[in-house]
C-alpha cells in the first residue's frame, strides 16, 4: 500500500504511472521534441530535395520553434557582452541540455549513493557515473568548444554515436581521434564486455544509462516483465543492430564512391537522416528519457540501442553471469519487480539457474534487493547455459516424450 | 487419464503440480489445483513488500498468469468442504462435486491462535500476517492506526513490525522470551538485532507477555495489557505467534486421514488414506524419531511438494531432511545459517568473530572439541554467504582449522564489498 499523507500519495503517484507521472511524461516528451527537432525540418526538406522555398519556409518554422537556442542567446547577453563572448561557441541549446542532464545525474547520484551506502558496487558504479558524466559528458566537451575545438565526448563509441566512424567525420579528426574512436568501438569495448559483462559501458560509463541509474532511479520498476515484451525486445534490438550496420556502411561507401555514383550518395544521405530522426532524436532522446516516469527507465537500453545489443552478444558468450545461489529463492519476486532491463530473474533464481542475458546491464539492484542475499554478479571462466524462453524455464520436458504415460 | 488434484496453491502445491507436468503430458494427466484464498499462486514471503509498496500484489506471482494455461494446469477457487477417499470424490463448496484419482493435500497452515483475556470482545483491530486476506486487512486498517502492538518474537513478526515502522506507526514489540528469537540466535546475536530493531524507533520489549485486550466502543482495539501491567495504547494488534496446520476439515470429513497435530504422512508422504498424499506446512512426517519431523519453512515446503509428486507418480520416495539451512533478513541485517548452532550436543563450543568497524556484522561457527574440532553449525550475521560451501564443509568433517583458513570461499558479498575477515576479532565461548 501507498504510504500515507499528501508526499507519499505524491510519492506514490508518480513512481506508480498516475496522473503525476503522465504529466512528467508529456512534459519530457515536449522537452525533448523541442529540443531535437527545430533542426530537422530545414535538414530535412534539403535532404528529400525540396524546393528553396519550402527549405526556406521550413527552416524559418524550425528557428521559431528553436526556443532553447534563443533562451541561451537572450541569456548570454543578459550577462553582458564579455561573458558572451568568451563563451560564444558553446553559448547554445545543447550546452543548456548538458547542464541539465549532468545536473540530473549528479543529483540522481547523491540520491542513489545515499540511499544505497551500505552496498559498495552501488557506491563505486555510481561514482564512476557520475566522473564520467562531468569530465568526459560536460566538461571536456565545452572545453574543446571553447577554445575553438569541435567537441568530442570520450565516454561515447560507435554504434551509440553513429556518427564518430563516418568517414566524412573522420577525416576531419587529428589522428589520435581517429584511432580512439575506431580501436574504441571495435576493439577495446567488445573484449572489456567479453571479460566483464556489457555492464563495465552500460552500467559504469555511458550516460545513457547513467541517467537511467541516478535520475531514473525512483521508476526502474516499471519495466514490462511480460515474455511479449521480452519477444519484442529480440525483435528491436536486433533490428536496430541491423539499421545501425547498414547506415554505417552506406555513409561510408557512399564517402569512398564519392561522385562518381549519385544514386548512392542520395540514398546515404536520406538514410542517414532518418537514422538521425528516428534512432537518435526520437528512441535515443525523446522515448529514452520521456518513458522513465511510464516504462521504466532503460527503454531505449533495452529495446533500441545497437552498442548494447552488440556487447549484448559478446556478453552472452563471456564470463559475466548472475550466479544464483542454490535452494535459496523465497520467490518474492524483488529481483524481477526490480530489475531495469525487464529480465524475469525469480524465474532463474527460483529455478537455481544461474544464467547470463543479452539484456542484462549488470547494475546489480537484483542482488541488492534480494533478502535472501541469493544472487550475485560474477566474471567466471566456466558457462552456464542460458535458456531460450519463459516456457523453457517451467520445463516442457513433457512435449518431448509425449508418449510417456501417467502410472 | 489419471486426474490429479492438488488442494492448496501455496508453493508445495505448485510445486507439486509443475512436478507433474514436467513428466507428463496433458493427455495422461489432468491437473486441478483447488485454492480458496487466491486466484493464482503467490510468495508468501513478499507479503511485507507488498505492504511496504514496493511491490503490487500481482508482482507477489512467481509465474506469468498465462504459465497455468501453458502448463495444462487448472486453477479452481473454491473451498473443499469434504473428502471420501472411498469414493475418490471431494465436495466443493461452489462447484459441488470432484472425482480425482490421486490426491495431494497442501494445506498448509494458518495463525496460531490463543485465548487471550478480551479476544472476544474484539470486533476489529487484530491482524496475523500469513494470507493475502491479512494483507488487505492490515492495509485497510493502517491508515487509522497510529500506534501498533505486535506479539511474537519469530520471524513473522518481525516483518510486521518493519512493515508498520515503514508506515510511521509506532510500533511495540512484545518478545516473551528473554531475547529475540532464541530458537535460532545466541544472547549476543540476539542483543545486535535488538538494538538494530530499537534503532528502527521500535519499541522491543522483551520479557513481556501479552495479558489482556482492550476495545473501545465500537470493538475496536484500543490499548494491550502485558503481564508487567503495562497498557500500550494501540489501534492495532498484530498476533505472530506460529502457526497450525489446516486439518480441521479434514477431520470433519467422511474419511479423515490420520491426523495428530498436523496430518500425519511417512516417509514418501502417504497419508493413512490410499491414494491421497499431504506436504508443507501441514503435514508432520514420521521419520522413526522419537517425534515426528514438522518443517514449516519456505524451504521445506518446496521441497516437500516436489518429493510428494515425485511419490504421486511412482517413484521409490525416501524422504530424509537435508542439513538444515535457513536465511532471513531483520531490517538491515542479513542473517544466513547452516547445521546445528542453538541445541548442540553437550561440550560443543562455537567460535564467536565480530568485527569491530561494524557491529552489525557477526559469524558464531560452533564445533565439538572432543571431535577433532569438527565444525556443525553456523550463524553469519550482516554478510552474505554462500550455504552450498558451508553446508560442504559440515558434511565433510571439516576442523575448525580447515573452516578458519577457507572462509573467504564461501563469501557472497557483492563486488567491491567484501566483508573484511581479517579484521574480526575472534574468542572461543561455550555454545
Amino acid at each position: 500500500m501507498k504510504q500515507q499523507g499528501t508526499l507519499g500519495a505524491l510519492k506514490h503517484d508518480i513512481t506508480h504511472r498516475g496522473v503525476t507521472a503522465w504529466l512528467l511524461f508529456g512534459a519530457l516528451l515536449a522537452f525533448y521534441f523541442i529540443l531535437y527537432f527545430p533542426d530537422k525540418f530545414g535538414e530535412g526538406a534539403i535532404v528529400f530535395g525540396a524546393s528553396d522555398d519550402t527549405i526556406k519556409s521550413m527552416k524559418a518554422f524550425g528557428d521559431k520553434l528553436n526556443v532553447f537556442e534563443h533562451f541561451m542567446r537572450w541569456l548570454g547577453g543578459a550577462l553582458g557582452y564579455e561573458v558572451k563572448k568568451w563563451w560564444d561557441p558553446v553559448w547554445n541549446k545543447w550546452t543548456l541540455y548538458g547542464t541539465l542532464y549532468t545536473g540530473a545525474i549528479v543529483g540522481g547520484g547523491a540520491y542513489m549513493i545515499s540511499k544505497y551506502k551500505h552496498n559498495s558496487y552501488q557506491v563505486v558504479r555510481t561514482i564512476a557515473i557520475m566522473c564520467t558524466q562531468i569530465i568526459f559528458g560536460y566538461s571536456l566537451p565545452i572545453l574543446l568548444g571553447a577554445n575553438g575545438y569541435k567537441d568530442y565526448y570520450f565516454s561515447y563509441f560507435w554504434p551509440l554515436k553513429i556518427e564518430y566512424l563516418y568517414p566524412e567525420n573522420l577525416s576531419s579528426m587529428p589522428l589520435f581521434l581517429v584511432l580512439y574512436g575506431v580501436l574504441g568501438a571495435l576493439i577495446f569495448v567488445p573484449i572489456m564486455a567479453a571479460f566483464f559483462g556489457k555492464r563495465w559501458y552500460c552500467s559504469w560509463i555511458c550516460g545513457c544509462g547513467g541517467l537511467a541509474n541516478t535520475f531514473g532511479e525512483p521508476w526502474r520498476h516499471l519495466s514490462n516483465k511480460s515474455e511479449a515484451a521480452w519477444k519484442f525486445e529480440k525483435y528491436s534490438i536486433h533490428s536496430m543492430i541491423i539499421m545501425a550496420l547498414l547506415t554505417t556502411g552506406l555513409v561510408a561507401s557512399s564517402s569512398f564512391v564519392g561522385d562518381a555514383s549519385p544514386g548512392l550518395q542520395k540514398t546515404a544521405t536520406v538514410v542517414k537522416f532518418l537514422y538521425g530522426v528516428f534512432g537518435v532524436a526520437l528512441l535515443s532522446g525523446a522515448v529514452g528519457v520521456a518513458f522513465y516516469p511510464i516504462g521504466g527507465t532503460r527503454v531505449w537500453c533495452r529495446y533500441f540501442c545497437p552498442m548494447a545489443g552488440i556487447l549484448g552478444l559478446v556478453q552472452k558468450f563471456g564470463r559475466y553471469r548472475i550466479t544464483v545461489k542454490k535452494d535459496m529463492c523465497i520467490s518474492c519476486g524483488m529481483c524481477s519487480k526490480y530489475c531495469e532491463m525487464g529480465i524475469d530473474v525469480r524465474a532463474y533464481a527460483q529455478r537455481n539457474q544461474s544464467f547470463v542475458r543479452a539484456s542484462c546491464v549488470g547494475c546489480g539492484l537484483c542482488a541488492e534487493v534480494c533478502p535472501r542475499g541469493v544472487l550475485r554478479l560474477e566474471n567466471r571462466s566456466d558457462a552456464d547455459p542460458q535458456e531460450l524462453t519463459m516456457s523453457s524455464l517451467l520445463s516442457e520436458s513433457y512435449k518431448n516424450e509425449p508418449n510417456r504415460k501417467a502410472v | 487419464m489419471m486426474h490429479y488434484v492438488i488442494i492448496g496453491n501455496g508453493v508445495a502445491g505448485i510445486e507439486a503440480a509443475m512436478t507433474i507436468r514436467e513428466r507428463h503430458d496433458p493427455d495422461h494427466a489432468r491437473i486441478t489445483v483447488i485454492s480458496k484464498e487466491t486466484d493464482f499462486f503467490f510468495s508468501r514471503t513478499a507479503l511485507m513488500y507488498a505492504y511496504m509498496d514496493m511491490m503490487n500484489r500481482e508482482d507477489l506471482e512467481p509465474f506469468e498468469r498465462g504459465a497455468y494455461e501453458k502448463q495444462k494446469i487448472e486453477l479452481v477457487r473454491d473451498t473443499v468442504t469434504d473428502l471420501n477417499a472411498e469414493t475418490k470424490t471431494l465436495t466443493l463448496e461452489a462447484a459441488g462435486q470432484m472425482h480425482f484419482d490421486k490426491l495431494l493435500l497442501a494445506v498448509g497452515a494458518s495463525p496460531r491462535r490463543v485465548p487471550f483475556k478480551g479476544l472476544d470482545k474484539v470486533k476489529e483491530g487484530v491482524v496475523n500476517f500469513v494470507s493475502m486476506q491479512d494483507l488487505d486487512e492490515c492495509e485497510r486498517l493502517t491508515p487509522s492506526t497510529q500506534q501498533a502492538v505486535v506479539v511474537g518474537g519469530g520471524l513473522i513478526g518481525i516483518e510486521l513490525v518493519e512493515s508498520l515502522a515503514f508506515h510511521g506507526v509506532k510500533t511495540t514489540f512484545l518478545v516473551r522470551e528473554d531475547h529475540y528469537w532464541p530458537v535460532a540466535l545466541s544472547a549476543p546475536e540476539a542483543d545486535t538485532v535488538a538494538e538494530h530493531i530499537r534503532h528502527h524507533d521500535v519499541d522491543l520489549r522483551l520479557s513481556e507477555e501479552l495479558d489482556e485486550i482492550l476495545v473501545d466502543d465500537n470493538g475496536r482495539v484500543r490499548a494491550v495489557k502485558t503481564n508487567l501491567g503495562n497498557e500500550i495504547p494501540c489501534q492495532m494488534l498484530g498476533i505472530c505467534i506460529g502457526v497450525v496446520a489446516n486439518t480441521r476439515w479434514l477431520t470433519d470429513s467422511t474419511t479423515p486421514p490420520e491426523v495428530e497435530r498436523s496430518i500425519c504422512v511417512d516417509r514418501s508422504f502417504k497419508t493413512s488414506l490410499p491414494d491421497v498424499w499431504a506436504a508443507g506446512d501441514c503435514v508432520q512426517i514420521d521419520v522413526g524419531a522419537e517425534r515426528p519431523l514438522v518443517e514449516t519453512i519456505w524451504y521445506s515446503a518446496k521441497r516437500h511438494g516436489r518429493l510428494a509428486a515425485a511419490s504421486m507418480l511412482g517413484d521409490h520416495v525416501d524422504y530424509k531432511p537435508p542439513l538444515f539451512f535457513n536465511s532471513s533478513k531483520f531490517f538491515e541485517i542479513e542473517y544466513t545459517t547452516v547445521g546445528d548452532v542453538i541445541r548442540v550436543p553437550q561440550g560443543t563450543k562455537a567460535l564467536w568473530r565480530t568485527l569491530p568497524s561494524d557491529p552489525h556484522v557477526s559469524q558464531r561457527i560452533t564445533f565439538l572439541p572432543e571431535d577433532n574440532d569438527r565444525v556443525i553449525g553456523f550463524n553469519m550475521l550482516g554478510s552474505r554467504w554462500n550455504h552450498r560451501i558451508l553446508e560442504k564443509w559440515i558434511r565433510e568433517r571439516r576442523s575448525l582449522d580447515y573452516v578458519k583458513k577457507n572462509l573467504a570461499k564461501a563469501q557472497f558479498d557483492v563486488e567491491f564489498g567484501r566483508t573484511k575477515l581479517q579484521q574480526m576479532k575472534e574468542e572461543e565461548v561455550a555454545a
